[in-house]
């Protein structure tokens, strides 16, 4: 989907957007289909992580024209927290290190947090320990990373399977994974795509940003979003990916 | 009363406006520091003429009846409650520190003719709660504590004001700490409103082969300053942390001379200050090695949050050496929340002022950690979070 679907969950309309002095995003177009997996694929510097960056509102990111709307409404004036809490979940491509803030009860504030905004009731520790459990088996995560503090000393592998449990235990609706292949061994990037593929459930929308094919094997894209120079230039099915790998992005012409 | 009376005076004038006969030699050395006033160097940050020129009430320090209760209280600097079995009781001092940098020690010495002295036997943990009543009034009073060789004992000391206003408090400790033996002393002070200033001035004698253990949480409003002088004999250890969070227009810190005297005496201090609001922190440390300090090891660090711009902080680390055979560093850093961190934060959905909280508690949690018993850990959290939401909505 690209184009002119008034069922898309979230629309982003000829956005424009800076880092500094610097216009990254140029108009860019691009909705969003509930329950698909929409890949962006591009060259560096096409502003891919700019875009996931504008989407949830980072601090470095000023939009300057155009709108992003999810469910219908805009998001563009809203704070990062509100963003979250409304289900829009970025994956980092580089999770911060957060020494003396421990990993659990960062992600039991964030959950409840979330709960509270439901009108659910909070968790208390020993039912939040209990959710956890599992994810953590599933990840292949060891049970003293929740003890530790958040992402401090953790490798590459871990942070990233650490932003799929947040993920997992958060339950958002519209996923951005921003390079989650990068920096991942196969044991990792196996584990982290299990995470993935578990949340697939026909009604969460993924937005996977990534430079290389390799993600999408794990991962199966029903849409591929060619992104050169702050736009978005082609959109086409899964097949545009060995396209792709034979031709490279710089025979895409644009739509 | 009014302190500020006593500036300029001569010594002999002093022992007749106080009305000393006896230990002139504490009214001499007031008297060659002098009163402490803005340009007072030690002072300098602090608005001390501001708390000295007021007329106070004094009290009239009368022993009562000490009743058996679970801790320690000292209420307007007279105990009124002690664990049973204790050795509480009112003497005077005898080992005062004739070279003490600080007038307002001795003057808290001259004004408390006696003591309270507490001996702490084998590895008890004490409780110490320092409870005012009395408004506009001046309340002096001061502690001495000697623990028992080879033994491990801990002190926590809280602080507790009715609603009072305008009062000064000048008390301060005597800390003898017995040979091959440790004592931890856990200061929390969490008062918030404008209820009184203090100065509180101590002197900590750290006996061979001891262990001084002195962390300070301090979460306080309006005025206050701890001067803190610490000796080490030969083998001798300090582990000196100081947290200090501010807010509004609060003035409050540390000033400090550890003086190795000893060998192979160590120290390690540690200062984490988060300010916020218009507040200005203070924390003024020297770390002096002397000639007979020989394979001394000192380290001396101070980090410092800044939560607002008009909020201030005066960090000066310092170290003097007599001697070339030693281990010292020192060290100040002042900066922001790291805004990755709280953008990562609320991209979960967590607030923007809880975000803040907990970065602002991870970077105090080294030193919060460092309080080995955890009820105290999470008294002292808790204390935080209560102070924090107090001056920031959700």
């Amino acid at each position: 989907m690209s184009k002119g679907n008034n069922k898309s969950v979230m629309k982003i309309e000829n956005l424009r957007a800076k880092i500094g002095d610097k216009e990254i995003l140029k108009g860019l177009n691009l909705e969003l289909e509930p329950g698909k997996v929409h890949a962006i694929m591009g060259p560096n510097g096409a502003g891919k992580s700019t875009l996931s960056k504008a989407l949830v509102g980072h601090y470095d990111v000023e939009i300057t024209g155009g709108d992003i709307t999810y469910k219908g409404k805009s998001i563009k004036e809203m704070e990062p927290e509100e963003r979250a809490l409304e289900g829009i979940f970025l994956s980092f491509q580089h999770p911060v290190e957060i020494p003396g803030v421990n990993n659990a009860y960062f992600l039991r504030t964030a959950l409840n947090a979330k709960r509270k905004h439901e009108g659910k009731e909070e968790l208390n520790a020993a039912e939040f320990l209990r959710l956890m459990r599992d994810h953590l088996e599933m990840l292949g995560m060891k049970s003293d990373m929740i003890s530790r503090s958040l992402n401090e000393g953790f490798s590459g592998g871990e942070k990233k399977r650490n932003e799929i449990l947040q993920m997992l235990i958060l339950e958002p609706e519209v996923i951005i994974l921003d390079e989650i292949d990068s920096g991942l061994d196969i044991d990792a990037l196996r584990a982290v795509s299990e995470g993935i593929n578990k949340m697939k459930d026909g009604k969460r929308t993924f937005l996977v940003i990534t430079h290389y094919s390799r993600i999408l094997d794990y991962i199966e894209p029903d849409y591929i979003h060619v992104l050169k120079d702050g736009k978005v230039i082609k959109t086409a099915g899964p097949e545009l990916v060995a396209q792709l790998e034979e031709h490279g992005y710089d025979a895409i012409e644009e739509e | 009363m009014n302190l500020n009376t006593l500036k300029n005076q001569t010594a002999e004038e002093l022992a007749s406006t106080l009305g000393v006969t006896e230990r002139v030699g504490l009214v001499e050395k007031f008297a060659s520091l002098g009163l402490p006033h803005k340009k007072t160097e030690e002072y300098h940050y602090f608005d001390v003429d501001k708390i000295l020129n007021v007329d106070y009430k004094t009290l009239g320090y009368v022993p009562k009846t000490i009743e058996i209760g679970e801790k320690i209280v000292i209420t307007d600097g007279v105990v009124t409650s002690a664990p049973q079995g204790m050795r509480v009781y009112y003497e005077p001092c005898e080992m005062i520190d004739m070279e003490h940098f600080d007038a307002l020690y001795y003057l808290g010495h001259i004004l408390s003719g006696h003591t309270i002295k507490i001996e702490i036997d084998g590895d008890a943990e004490v409780e110490i709660e320092h409870h005012y009543t009395q408004s506009d009034t001046l309340i002096h009073y001061r502690i001495v504590l000697y623990n028992q060789a080879n033994r491990h004992a801990t002190v926590y000391e809280n602080f507790v004001a009715d609603d009072i206003k305008n009062t000064l408090v000048l008390y301060g400790y005597d800390v003898h700490i017995a040979q091959d033996s440790t004592l931890r002393v856990v200061k929390l002070q969490s008062m918030q409103d404008s209820k009184y200033a203090m100065v509180a001035s101590h002197k900590v004698n750290v006996a061979k082969n001891a262990n001084a253990i002195l962390k300070s949480f301090d979460l306080g409003g309006d005025q206050a300053l701890q001067v803190l002088k610490v000796e080490l004999s030969e083998h001798a250890h300090v582990d000196a942390g100081h947290l200090l969070y501010l807010n509004k227009d609060s003035k409050r810190g540390t000033i400090s001379q550890i003086v190795h005297r000893g060998e192979h005496s160590t120290s390690k201090q540690e200062a984490k200050n988060i300010l916020d609001g218009e507040a200005r922190g203070i924390f003024d440390a020297l770390i002096r090695v002397e000639h007979s300090a020989k394979f001394t090891k000192a380290e001396q660090n101070a980090k410092s949050i800044l939560l607002h711009d008009k909020a201030y902080m005066v960090s000066k680390p310092q170290l003097e050496i007599y001697i070339d055979e030693l281990e010292a560093s020192h060290g100040a850093t002042t900066g922001q929340l790291d805004e990755k961190q709280l953008f990562y934060l609320q991209s979960r959905g967590i607030s923007y002022v809880e975000a803040r909280k907990m970065l602002v508690i991870a970077f105090a949690n080294t030193l919060i950690e460092e309080v080995k018993d955890t009820r105290q850990q999470e008294r002292i959290k808790t204390a935080f979070e209560k102070v924090f939401y107090k001056n920031h909505k959700d």
